[in-house]
């Protein structure tokens, strides 16, 4: 059922550029997947600008999940900034890659560099 | 398939059948669909058979049953679907005294409210019982002790032994 | 307040130390994260949007300044120093780790504290009136039902796989403040003719997706029938109710697609069949249980207290606190006080650890110990002596909680939303902030009166907009978060669910339209009319035609800016 409710999913048109996000199972922190594993940190992750590069992403989250690292890791299409900097499409994916929009403190936003 | 009861694991003395003809082949006890278990029994005067029944069955459909039966084996199509339970209050509720059984895909934490609900055992497929093999299920059945619910599990419910307690005093 | 006994004790504890063992069974794969995710929420842990959420249960909303200290101690030490009071009276922490949570629930068992069924397809925690045992229109007190309704439904071996999760809520009181209407199950204690003592018992209502008021299927249940009723409505609901579709698989479905009639026929033909002696409290449980909830040992004094005459008269921002959040008591000197987790600007619901011990102590000195959670997401001190409230007025406002906007358009029901959960669509908590600074003046405020505003991040109404006066629900549409409007909603004895005044809105324009609604009112209002009121009377035409108006005119105004 959760796949529902993956906003990633409901973005029109293009699927790339995408990073791969998830949650941590034993600490529930959002997770990226990144070229040396799983990073806390959203300006770390991966880009896949190919459907190639997706899909092998996509195939690490499911082998990450299967080993109970991570759970529900998907796909998540972005954006690039001037910097190169993946922004989710989505406003709940960039909610995730931020953290509380109530609290600036609180979440990634407070403990990693900006995005954008 | 794994069968599991409060003591351990268990030989299947049941096999299953899905048509007549199969069923009239089985040496030894036969399993079989509520749908033919009439025509079994007809058939085969005096066999001692089970029935399998899915857990949204009425228990009006199961009730002609309960005499010649000395097996029920309620149908999970899924561990979180929890129309077995009911089920199993209903059979006993009616009565029967045979072995009632909860087959499909449970998990271990299950035991327990399986037993209190009546079940005698529970057969698990294989690839469960790999995952969530005997052991978890004997340590998950122990891990609660006491139970609120007065009408279920064998001994009293905390509600009962509070009110001993209080006429012992 | 209820105690725990030994039998009680083991309970919670045998539960942490199952819970440890699921956690562990969880890492080395004998469970799988579809088997597992039932059992995590089956003792409030969700998997949220930047972490795990820890729903911890309080039952019937009821608890103590031991239990409040030892929230905040874990506040501090597993969380971010704060916890979110919810819509159905329990407590949430927004950032817990998996690894850590068998650890929190022993520290919560040592103050007689669980998270067991706040969550997950089961009957979850039961709520009732924030007033229990202490408004002058109830019949019995409400919390000792709670109470035996939590042991009896606690880990109920046939009931913890159901279709969907399963409400009830009680009341014993002539007003309805536990919205008994829109839960699965609302029972209201009440006398029949011969002065019998009983519940009427309501079954099917709710929010949600499909927002249905609750069917009265028994008039008069005789009170030690209980347990072995709701047995009987729970079996047909778990062998009947729907599992092909989880958003028709509530109770209220069912009875809805079965007919009133024959849902109840079927319920009064199981609860035939039932052996009620074996299934019911004990007569001596329920006066056990009862005992816990007798009156505290109040003083004898009279109805008016000059102290807080004279107090009022000299301290303006004392007498428009204790004019707008006190409730009256039947205890002559003795008033009931709502504590708003409402500040403007501030998260409906949150309060800091430092606040929790605050006011933990002002409840152990001034109100015997015992606090409330309502479903407003406020706190309530039940028993405070009126001589003792310039003292406690004082204490508050040291914590920063004496904000005297109880029930006013700026008290805010809101859910997390998009800011924290994984099932929201849209933000609901900036909505409310938003709101309550558009309306932060109090001559204002005080001009408009009652008027309960309830906002919604999705259609699962864990911000109950269906029944809020003005109603918020936000959606997602063409990519962006998007708001639907609602008057009339009532979660009373009246209940009633609002009606849609017109297209859905961008964030930006809500105060704006809430404004224009307000205007509507104060147009439209006869006498003392209240908000809910006017449009009881109105109906939701003039609301209509000034929201539209509304749109109209923002329409107008974006073309001219481009």
């Amino acid at each position: 059922m959760a796949k529902d409710h993956r906003a990633g999913s409901k973005v029109r048109g293009d699927r790339l550029p995408a990073i791969l996000m998830a949650s941590h199972l034993l600490e529930g922190d959002t997770v990226f997947l990144s070229d040396g594993g799983w990073t806390l940190d959203p300006t770390a992750a991966k880009i896949a600008h190919d459907a190639e590069t997706a899909a092998v992403m996509e195939a690490e989250g499911k082998a990450a999940a299967a080993a109970n690292t991570v759970i529900e890791p998907y796909l998540v299409p972005v954006d690039l900034t001037d910097d190169g900097l993946p922004v989710a499409r989505h406003f709940r994916d960039a909610m995730r890659q931020k953290g509380p929009s109530i609290h600036p403190d609180m979440g990634k936003q407070a403990e990693f560099a900006p995005l954008d | 398939m794994t069968l599991i009861r409060e003591e351990g694991a268990v030989k299947d003395r049941f096999t299953r059948a899905d048509t007549l003809d199969a069923a009239l082949e089985i040496d030894g006890p036969a399993l079989v669909p509520l749908t033919i278990a009439a025509d079994f029994a007809k058939a085969r005067p005096g066999a001692e058979f089970g029935i399998s029944v899915p857990g949204s069955t009425p228990i009006e459909d199961v009730r002609p049953h309960l005499g010649g039966a000395t097996l029920v084996a309620v149908e999970f199509p899924a561990f979180a679907d929890g129309r077995g339970f009911s089920l199993a209050k209903k059979i006993v509720r009616e009565g029967f005294a045979g072995t009632l059984r909860a087959s499909g895909p449970l998990i271990a934490d299950e035991f327990a409210d399986a037993l209190a609900c009546g079940f005698t055992e529970v057969e698990l497929p294989e690839t469960m019982a790999n995952r969530q093999p005997v052991q978890q299920w004997l340590a998950a059945r122990a891990t609660m002790s006491e139970h609120y619910q007065t009408g279920y599990g064998r001994g009293p419910s905390i509600l009962q032994k509070r009110l001993a307690a209080r006429k012992g005093a | 307040m209820y105690r725990y006994d030994e039998f009680d004790e083991r309970f919670v504890r045998e539960r942490v130390a199952q819970f440890r063992g699921q956690v562990e069974r969880r890492l080395d794969g004998s469970l799988s994260e579809d088997e597992f995710k039932p059992l995590r929420l089956k003792n409030g842990l969700y998997l949220q949007l930047h972490a795990y959420m820890l729903r911890i249960a309080v039952p019937y909303g009821t608890l103590n300044s031991a239990q409040l200290r030892q929230l905040a101690h874990i506040a501090e030490t597993y969380d971010k120093g704060y916890g979110h009071f919810t819509t159905r009276q329990n407590l949430q922490f927004n950032w817990p780790k998996l690894k850590d949570v068998p650890d929190i629930l022993g520290l919560l068992a040592d103050v007689e504290m669980h998270c067991i069924q706040t969550s997950g397809n089961c009957i979850r925690n039961v709520t009732s009136d924030q007033f229990a045992g202490v408004a002058r229109d109830e019949v019995e007190d409400p919390r000792p039902t709670a109470e035996l309704i939590r042991q009896w439904s606690s880990l109920h071996p046939e009931f913890v796989w159901l279709p969907r999760k399963f409400k009830i809520a009680v009341t014993g009181a002539e007003h309805d403040r536990a919205a008994i209407k829109v839960h699965d199950i609302g029972l209201k204690l009440k006398r029949n003719e011969q002065g019998a003592v009983g519940y009427e018992v309501i079954v099917g209502g709710g929010l949600g997706r499909t927002p249905m008021i609750g069917k009265l299927v028994r008039e008069f249940l005789p009170k030690d029938e209980l347990l072995a009723y709701l047995e009987a409505v729970m079996r047909v609901y778990n062998s009947e109710g729907r599992r092909d579709n989880k958003f028709k698989a509530r109770v209220k479905i069912l009875v809805h697609e079965t007919g009133e009639e024959e849902f109840r026929a079927r319920v009064e033909e199981e609860y035939a069949k039932l052996d009620g002696p074996t299934i019911n409290a004990p007569d001596e449980e329920v006066e056990r249980i009862a005992a816990y909830f007798a009156p505290p040992a109040y003083d004898t004094l009279p109805e008016a207290s000059q102290v807080l005459d004279q107090a009022r008269a000299i301290d303006p921002e004392l007498d428009r606190f204790v004019e707008q959040n006190a409730f009256e008591h039947k205890q002559p000197g003795y008033i009931a006080l709502t504590i708003s987790l409402k500040e403007i600007g501030a998260v409906p619901g949150d309060m800091s650890a430092d606040q929790m011990r605050a006011f933990a102590d002002v409840a152990e000195r001034y109100s015997f110990d015992e606090f409330r959670v309502t479903h407003a997401q406020n706190l309530v001190l039940p028993h405070v002596k009126k001589d003792d409230l310039p003292a406690v007025h004082a204490a508050l406002k040291a914590a920063g909680l004496a904000s005297a906007n109880a029930g006013l358009i700026t008290d805010i029901i809101a859910c997390p939303g998009l800011d924290y959960c994984a099932l929201a669509t849209a933000k609901s908590i900036p909505i409310a902030q938003a709101i309550a600074k558009t309306f932060a003046d109090r001559e204002r405020q005080k001009t408009i009166g009652e008027l309960p505003i309830k906002i919604s991040g999705c259609i699962n109404a864990c911000g109950h907009h269906h029944v809020g006066a003005i109603g918020i629900l936000g959606l997602e549409k063409g990519g962006r978060e998007n708001y639907q409007i609602t008057v009339g909603g009532d979660a009373t004895e009246h209940a009633a669910l609002g009606e849609r005044l017109g297209p859905g809105i961008d964030a930006e324009d809500v105060p704006a339209a809430i404004e224009a609604i307000v205007e509507t009112y104060l147009a439209e209002k006869t006498g003392e009319e209240s908000f809910i009121e006017t449009v009881r009377r109105t109906g939701a035409e003039p609301f209509k035609a000034g929201f539209t108006a509304f749109v109209e005119s923002r329409a107008v105004n974006s073309e001219a800016a481009e």
